[in-house]
């Protein structure tokens, strides 16, 4: 079956609940088997299943809304106003990545995963979330800038003090 | 002063691009830019090499994280829970389409031979008309038939070597009836020559009357057919305040005519028409052999008259309906 686990990882990030995945993964394969004469052949596979499976998770998204079973994580105000970029930690453990990841809301998350884990481009992702290039632009900057703030947090928690723009510089001078 | 604020600015612009260059979105020229931007300053390749190192660590913690077992299954077995649904569906709307189309030649041949039966049931009623007729002309307004039996020498000279052999299946094959007269006639107007038995019997007088078929033929099939004798189809019909059973025996129509009921009268056709059809087959002759094409002209008169009046009862209508509007 092709593509799953890339579909499956990606869904098990952007929704909370493992069994919401699954049959978000199900639900997607679905909808591509009963609409497999709309694919066209020659064109992008994995991007026509990401596309299916972004618009699964719209009606997912607002139907966990109704139910209020979802809790979205916005961005504390002004992190990506902040003039200094965060510095990532040389080791990062799988497990502190993954916490990160989770702390990023959910609409620059996404984009981080499609950009950096899926490796599509800005305008497969624009056609996958129906959303303009320049916001996909504009979401991957922040949705990065994020991540990388929320792991410095998690190096803090640990006690280490990871080298921030400020250090850098003065190791530069 | 100036040139460290001129670096900085540069630097800025090009950490703006670092995303697109990590992304490898960027035109050749700006990426170009970009690259020899970087070789020159180390804070910015310290920024990009960081990015790189979150991007990969992004890549290998996603990766690492293990699907279910079982995940591949379920989505198998969700396709597979479908596909019943979904051929149930298919076949349903074959089924309905399926059933929509027998309903249609159904109705189709349900019209078609219900309009059979109509111009089936014209037909005999044309045909059996004929033997009415002779009935009330000949035996009973013209009451040509003696109070006493006529001796059966006489009625057989009277009908002539051909049918004096008839004779005696009618005497034999209507119980209860008494042979009065026997003769071969004509009724005014119509050069149709019948051959006439009149009998009496159970206190009214019957008619058996046999009349050439030139042609004309009683409708096949049996489904108008009131009873059978001998794969003979017996034909009833009442007309004129007469009941008549009527049959087709080679070349000629029999018929059976009187006021009896319905059920009395079907059942002496059946009760005459195998000997007398056995008896007509060794008669080859015709009665009249310029008259080939009577009976089809008269039946088809009789359509014609009907259709008229139809029609002239349709444009009545038409102007009733035009000048009330």
């Amino acid at each position: 079956m092709p593509h799953l686990t890339d579909l499956h990882r990606t869904a098990s990030f952007l929704l909370r609940d493992p069994h919401e995945a699954e049959d978000l993964i199900q639900e997607t394969y679905l909808e591509a088997w009963k609409s497999f004469h709309r694919f066209e052949l020659g064109t992008n596979c994995r991007a026509w299943l990401f596309k299916i499976m972004f618009h699964r998770l719209h009606h997912v998204r607002r139907r966990l809304l109704k139910t209020s079973r979802v809790i979205t994580i916005d961005a504390p105000e002004g992190q990506d106003e902040l003039a200094a970029e965060p510095a990532v930690p040389q080791e990062i453990r799988d497990e502190d990545m993954l916490n990160a990841l989770e702390k990023v809301a959910v609409e620059f998350r996404e984009i981080v995963l499609l950009a950096d884990v899926e490796e599509f481009s800005y305008k497969e992702i624009a056609e996958t979330l129906k959303i303009p290039v320049g916001t996909v632009m504009s979401r991957l900057s922040r949705g990065r800038k994020l991540l990388r703030q929320q792991l410095a947090e998690v190096a803090r928690s640990y006690g280490i003090n990871p080298r921030t723009k400020k250090a850098g510089a003065a190791e530069t001078a | 002063m100036n040139n460290l604020s001129f670096d900085s600015k540069r630097c800025d612009r090009i950490r703006q691009q670092l995303d697109s260059y990590l992304s490898n979105e960027l035109l050749v020229e700006t990426a170009s830019e970009v690259v020899g931007h970087l070789e020159s300053c180390e804070s910015c390749s310290r920024d990009l090499e960081s990015r790189m190192r979150l991007r990969d660590a992004l890549q290998r913690a996603v990766a690492n994280r293990p699907s279910p077992d079982s995940l591949r299954a379920d989505v198998l077995r969700k396709l597979r829970e479908f596909q019943p649904r979904s051929f149930a569906r298919v076949s349903l709307k074959r089924w309905c389409l399926g059933f929509a189309s027998v309903a249609v030649v159904l109705a189709s041949l349900f019209a078609a031979q219900w309009f059979n039966l109509r111009r089936g049931e014209q037909l005999i009623a044309s045909i059996l008309k004929l033997g009415v007729a002779d009935h009330l002309i000949c035996a009973i307004k013209g009451h040509n038939y003696p109070e006493l039996a006529n001796p059966p020498d006489q009625i057989r000279e009277k009908l002539g070597p051909r049918y004096a052999p008839l004779l005696q299946v009618v005497q034999q094959r209507l119980p209860g009836f008494e042979v009065l007269e026997g003769h071969v006639c004509s009724i005014p107007g119509s050069d149709r020559k019948f051959v006439h038995f009149i009998t009496r019997g159970q206190g009214t007088v019957l008619s058996v009357i046999l009349t050439e078929r030139n042609g004309a033929s009683l409708p096949a099939g049996k489904f108008l057919a009131s009873a059978e004798s001998a794969g003979l189809s017996i034909y009833e019909d009442h007309l004129n305040g007469m009941e008549i059973a009527g049959f087709e025996s080679g070349q000629y129509f029999a018929f059976v005519v009187s006021d009896l009921s319905q059920h009395e009268i079907v059942e002496l056709a059946r009760g005459l028409a195998p000997a007398l059809n056995e008896k007509l087959h060794t008669i080859a002759l015709l009665l009249t052999p310029n008259a080939n094409d009577w009976l089809a002209k008269s039946v088809s008169l009789h359509i014609l008259r009907e259709t008229n009046q139809c029609n002239k009862k349709r444009r009545c209508e038409v102007q009733e309906r035009q000048q009330d509007g």
